[in-house]
């Protein structure tokens, strides 16, 4: 087994403008190593929807991407609020994004059913005042 | 891979200027000389707006051979039309060509158009609510780019040839003649559209120029509708079609003949079809039924291959007068071909990956931990003098194989530094014959 590849970005909180480039970057990055175009834009979509948690909700925090020969693993820890009811955010349509945040086409309340949805593995754990972390893993053949 | 960039080797003196603002990162210098990667070039012709010495230009037939054949009959982007001052309308421009002795299509630039617009708005009429949004195939520069960096949305792309192959088809079929047909083109986009035509295995078109090069011939001619003496009956026509020289026209076209209200995206310039493109791949475009992208800003009136400035093209396409009602006969006409079935594809659009950095996942992870490293030590600050358009892009291609880290300058200086610094340090130790205590 080769070693795997870890890659880490810090994700700064309000900043709409730069979100995304993670996502960029963790694709491009599978695409080099060959994964099928399927897994590529699902591990995108997971990636830039954990981000933009990050910059939504969270006031910033860490993403880090696992590459291993058979599965890519992305994981998000944030000091923010903090979810007090999962079940209740896992529910399209439910969000608590502020005004300013839906008025920028952010904050549907999509975010973690699509993480979900685009996982193979997907684990949430939340402590309200202390923080999230996010654990999702896409396997490359299933 | 074909693309329709052309380099004339003399005339580039190596500056970096192209290489820096390819959108695709395909350009590199090589030997003090450009060259383009054939599976990265989209034909958007970025670079030849760079490129201050012209040692790039766009391959294309030879006009003065064509131009001398009997009958030379051309299809005409709708570009074409408003690239003369003398010739604001049209069917001026329709008689000027034929006392030049050039058929023009006219037509079955108007049926084709009308059935393009009229297939599309079927297939939006029709498609699931998930597969919308469905992207339009005129530009095909977004189809490359689809085919190269988002090869997930190769399904949305409306499957259907372009209006301009569909006129030609439309005018093989209905004379029979072998004649051999030529586009004039504003980009070499759709020069390589005919030479390498995706969805179909051969191009009904033959030859290709930029229409540059024949609205610089008619023009240096003068004005020769006013010669004329009295104003020639020009014929009239709905000029739909024209509208799609800019950003919107397909979009207003397909909307005229759609039964429901289309929520429609058209956008033009590389920045905003790459942006676009991305936010359709994360799923952040619900809602939309239609994309329209043109990587040229304003549309395909700022090509690289046209002769007039874009801004005054632009403008006069304002004074051209489209007819947006749709007549009941139009309509059948439309719906006639549609039902003829020849302006589907016959080849799905295949993506074209980038190759990986190795056939073997591990073996791919290894060369992508020892790219990761020779990056960290490069200066990151993109200079281009290593011929490459970014440090990652060096990084890539040393383990790839393809060049050395002394093909950085900085990386150079410091090999040289170190190599003088032991310089010094072999100077200064003696031989031991000349190593005498008294001295």
């Amino acid at each position: 087994m080769a070693e795997p590849v870890s890659l880490e970005y810090k994700i700064e909180g309000n900043d709409y403008m730069v979100a995304g480039a993670a996502s960029n970057n963790i694709k491009n990055t599978l695409k080099m190593l060959g994964i099928e175009s399927d897994v590529c834009r699902r591990a995108a979509v997971v990636t830039y929807e954990a981000e933009m948690n990050l910059v939504i909700h969270a006031g910033g925090g860490i993403l880090k991407a696992l590459i291993s020969e058979d599965k890519i693993e992305l994981c998000t820890v944030d000091e923010g609020p903090g979810i007090p009811d999962i079940g209740k955010a896992m529910t399209e349509g439910y969000t608590t994004a502020s005004d300013h945040a839906r008025e920028m086409g952010f904050g549907a309340g999509m975010g973690l059913p699509n993480i979900k949805r685009n996982s193979d593995v997907f684990e949430i754990e939340s402590t309200p005042g202390v923080g999230t972390q996010l654990k999702s893993t896409i396997l490359f053949q299933k | 891979m074909i693309n329709s960039i052309k380099i004339t080797k003399e005339a580039c003196e190596g500056c970096v200027n192209c290489i820096r603002d390819c959108p695709t990162e395909a350009i590199r210098v090589v030997d003090g000389q450009i060259s383009i990667i054939p599976e990265l070039c989209i034909d958007c012709g970025e670079c030849l707006r760079s490129c201050g010495r012209k040692a790039l230009g766009i391959y294309e037939d030879d006009w003065n051979r064509i131009k001398e054949s009997t009958r030379a009959t051309i299809i005409a982007d709708p570009v074409f039309f408003a690239q003369f001052s003398h010739y604001a309308q049209p069917g001026q421009l329709e008689e000027v060509l034929k006392s030049l002795e050039i058929n023009v299509m006219i037509d079955e630039a108007e049926d084709a158009f009308d059935l393009s617009a009229y297939a599309t708005a079927q297939l939006l009429n029709r498609a699931p609510k998930e597969t919308l949004p469905l992207i339009s195939v005129y530009c095909p520069s977004v189809l490359r780019l689809i085919q190269f960096r988002f090869p997930e949305l190769l399904s949305r792309v409306i499957p259907l040839h372009t209006p301009l192959e569909l006129m030609a088809d439309l005018w093989k079929m209905r004379t029979n003649s072998d004649i051999p047909l030529t586009l004039l083109a504003p980009c070499p986009a759709k020069i390589t559209m005919i030479r390498d035509p995706q969805g179909r295995k051969k191009s009904p078109i033959d030859y290709a120029v930029t229409l540059r090069r024949v609205a610089r011939s008619i023009m240096a001619a003068g004005n020769l509708s006013v010669e004329n003496g009295e104003a020639p009956k020009i014929k009239k026509r709905n000029n739909r079609w024209i509208t799609w020289a800019r950003r919107a026209g397909e979009s207003r076209h397909v909307q005229a003949y759609s039964e429901k209200k289309l929520t429609i995206l058209a956008v033009s310039g590389m920045r905003n079809t790459l942006d676009l493109l991305q936010e359709l791949e994360l799923g952040r475009l619900r809602g939309v039924d239609f994309v329209e992208c043109r990587v040229c800003d304003t549309g395909c009136v700022g090509g690289i291959g046209t002769a007039e400035s874009r801004f005054l093209a632009n403008l006069r396409l304002n004074n051209i007068e489209a007819d947006w009602e749709i007549t009941p006969r139009e309509l059948a006409r439309a719906e006639d071909l549609y039902s003829m079935d020849f302006w589907s594809i016959t080849s799905e659009y295949q993506p074209r990956p980038r190759m990986p950095l190795s056939d073997n996942v591990a073996d791919a992870m290894l060369k992508l931990q020892q790219m990761k490293e020779v990056y960290a030590g490069l200066p990151h600050i993109d200079c281009g003098a290593c011929g490459r358009p970014s440090c990652q892009a060096m990084a890539e291609e040393i383990v790839r194989g393809h060049g050395s880290i002394t093909d950085c300058i900085f990386k150079l200086r410091e090999g040289i530094a170190s190599l003088a610094n032991r310089i010094v340090f072999l100077s200064e130790s003696q031989p031991h014959t000349s190593k005498r205590k008294d001295q």
